[in-house]
């Protein structure tokens, strides 16, 4: 009994990092209907950029979260102009080759660069602890989760009344009927993908004075976020962070009552048994995983 | 006049040299070529490199200075095993290709099995001088040995350790003492935290209070933490990867987990020097068993093997410019001595000849580098308490060397560890 308020705010912290990540990566998902299989590497440069500001010019993590903004808006729309594009129109084999050889390809050249070792941000505060009815919260972890709801709700309004956002989920429905009203769909993707990549440029930032940093750490959190957005619906912010937050639960949970080395196993069944009853997620309209194909 | 009398000076002197590089040259005659495998590229470029380096700087002091292989100048012809495939591919290739009859590597517990076993279908000589993977010496492979210990002597000595220097220093007998494993999940984690489950419990009676195994690419290990503090162990015996060590330290530093000491085994996790460098001296405290480090008093070691130790270290300070051996040149460099010592007995790279003049060595502890003696099984497998490991500690952001306590200057601190903050 003693460890249920740990095991909440512990549920809670890790799912706003998977939130944080997921919600890039849905609305990729969403709007592109690609699968971003170079998401984690994309974090894992944000991470390395934390740490190398840190080291090298001793800017805090949060005053990097605003270099990065604009930063990595320019890496997604450059990265969609050189590598997406050409491959927008094909088939989903193409894209998921792509985004698998950019994955590699952004791997290596931190390999190359960086060497295998695990980094880490240990900024003054990075043990500043704050204890409270039995459960211990770690300032970095908390500004996280802060930091995953605003951008979701962020975003969430971005997409439900702003000009921009209508038009991406108008092209999201349908690309070629959305060409045909005058919509400029090419640079309604370029935005999208570069959006979502600032949000997980946000995500690397914040992760940074919370785990180490190595070539494939991108790797260990991409894949619960995928978990998070499909269970989540497909395209769906709300959706992706309840997503993560249920994730987050059975791990922590499962890790807990069953043993640690039960919990991948525990929320890929609970994926596996959604998809059956419900294909299109959680929160996803039933159809919506088809739309825009 | 006195011009000329340093011209006499520096011609003796040059000459001097000329005569001794010459009869240096004459004392080799003939080459005689290994392979090296390690990977080179990917991601385990980083530790297949080191050893390569520790296997050239050991290549040209044999040559330079302890009259090379066999009475031959000794070659490397080295291959990059990637992976599983590639360490086929390249042993086979180094068999056919190069004509090799001894392929040493490749460090990875990963790519030793398959490298083995293309190296015995060319009935060619493997020496493993790294991979800790138990079953590589189980396999009736009259072809190959290893010269590290594997996975389970880790397990051998970090119970040495707690039973012979912890216990007393916590002034508990050791079947007071209160254990829980932690440990990442591959073949390495379990070899070597079932080989200490089964010594601590059956020779010590050590008292198991938690056991639980994740995999190294978790995201939060809290949940664990909370198990271990309702356990509530003297011992923490954690066996980590790498990033896993940092977040178990930092949660573990969170949910104000008290243990009396942590002991690892190996490299990686806490032996890697990442983790002091992540925590600097709040990295303070735990145990890593590893080759010697800083504190090291070489004269404890046979004359021979302090020759030799020696001449490895100057060596490698020349090739890197430091004081502290990386574990990689240590266990390379280690492994080809007794690769020489092998080869010079044997005289020969027959395997059933060769394979005698190295069951037939029996040197004691201190007898080679890093303080190790030699001592194979009918496996193949250099013996636990000749292949001397020593127990380093993090102290003030450096790994030093502090058991056995006959062969450091430094002596384990925080025994046990007091509270958070206070491990100054």
């Amino acid at each position: 009994m003693d460890a249920i308020p740990q095991l909440i705010v512990s549920t809670i912290l890790l799912g706003g990092i998977y939130a944080l990540i997921a919600v890039g990566l849905t609305l990729i998902f969403g709007v592109m209907r690609v699968v971003n299989f170079a998401h984690g590497e994309f974090l894992m440069l944000a991470m390395y950029l934390a740490f190398w500001a840190f080291s090298l010019l001793h800017f805090d993590p949060y005053l990097t979260l605003v270099v990065s903004l604009p930063l990595f808006f320019a890496v997604g729309w450059v990265s969609y102009r050189a590598v997406m594009r050409p491959v927008i129109q094909a088939s989903h084999n193409v894209q998921i080759f792509t985004t698998v050889g950019l994955s590699i390809a952004l791997q290596n050249v931190a390999l190359v660069l960086f060497t295998a070792d695990a980094r880490f941000v240990r900024t003054d505060y990075y043990a500043v602890i704050v204890r409270l009815a039995g459960a211990a919260f770690n300032v970095a972890q908390i500004v996280a989760f802060a930091i995953a709801i605003v951008a979701t709700a962020a975003l969430f309004v971005f997409m439900r009344w702003s000009y921009t956002g209508k038009v991406m989920r108008a092209t999201a429905q349908d690309r070629h009927a959305s060409a045909l009203m005058g919509i400029d769909t090419d640079r309604v993707y370029a935005v999208t993908w570069a959006v979502g990549i600032t949000c997980v440029g946000v995500a690397g930032v914040l992760l940074a004075p919370i785990y180490p940093v190595y070539p494939t750490a991108g790797l260990q959190f991409v894949l619960i976020a995928y978990v998070a957005v499909v269970l989540g619906g497909l395209g769906d912010m709300a959706g992706a962070l309840i997503a993560a937050l249920i994730v987050a639960a059975v791990e922590v949970v499962g890790s807990y009552v069953i043993g640690t080395a039960w919990k991948e196993v525990l929320y890929l069944l609970l994926f596996i048994g959604v998809l059956i009853v419900r294909p299109a997620g959680l929160f996803g309209q039933r159809g919506a995983e088809a739309l825009g194909t | 006049m006195r011009n000329a009398k340093w011209v006499v000076v520096v011609g003796t002197v040059a000459l001097a040299l000329g005569v001794g590089a010459v009869q240096a040259q004459q004392q080799l005659q003939g080459e005689y070529k290994i392979g090296v495998l390690e990977p080179l590229t990917g991601n385990l470029a980083v530790q297949g490199r080191l050893h390569l380096e520790g296997y050239e700087i050991m290549r040209d002091l044999i040559n330079s200075r302890f009259g090379g292989v066999m009475g031959k100048k000794l070659v490397l012809v080295s291959g990059d095993a990637v992976d599983p495939t590639a360490a086929t591919s390249e042993a086979t290739r180094l068999a056919t290709r190069e004509g090799v009859k001894i392929i040493t590597g490749t460090f990875s517990s990963t790519l030793c099995g398959a490298a083995s076993e293309a190296a015995s279908r060319q009935n060619v000589i493997y020496w493993e001088t790294s991979c800790v993977d138990p079953r590589f010496t189980r396999r009736n492979l009259k072809n190959v040995f290893r010269t590290e210990i594997d996975g389970i002597g880790f397990g051998w000595y970090n119970i040495e350790f707690i039973a012979k220097h912890l216990s007393p220093r916590l002034g508990k007998k050791t079947n007071e003492l209160k254990i829980a494993y932690l440990s990442e999940d591959s073949s390495y984690g379990q070899s070597v935290t079932e080989s200490a489950r089964q010594r601590a419990k059956q020779e010590f009676g050590m008292q198991e209070v938690g056991l639980e195994y994740y995999t190294f690419t978790t995201n939060d290990l809290t949940a664990v933490i909370l198990k271990l503090k309702n356990a509530n162990p003297d011992i923490l015996h954690h066996i980590a990867r790498d990033q896993d060590a940092i977040l178990f330290w930092r949660q573990a530093r969170e949910q104000n987990f008290q243990v009396k000491a942590v002991v690892h085994a190996g490299a990686t996790g806490y032996g890697n020097p990442g983790f002091g460098k992540a925590f600097g001296n709040d990295a303070n405290g735990p145990f890593a068993l590893l080759e010697p480090g800083p504190g090291l008093i070489i004269e404890k070691f046979r004359p021979e093997g302090q020759r030799v130790e020696r001449a490895f270290r100057d060596a490698v300070k020349a090739k890197t410019g430091s004081d502290v051996l990386a574990g990689g040149h240590q266990l390379a460099g280690g492994g080809l001595w007794v690769l020489k010592l092998a080869l010079d007995a044997a005289k020969t790279d027959d395997l059933d000849k060769f394979r005698a003049a190295v069951m037939s060595l029996d040197l004691p502890v201190g007898s080679a580098v890093n303080g190790w003696g030699v001592k194979f099984d009918e496996t193949g497998q250099n013996s636990n308490a000749r292949v001397q490991h020593y127990m380093l500690q993090w102290q003030n952001g450096s790994l030093v060397t502090v058991w056995p306590e006959e062969f450091t200057t430094n002596r384990a601190k925080w025994i046990p560890l007091g509270p958070w903050g206070q491990r100054k």
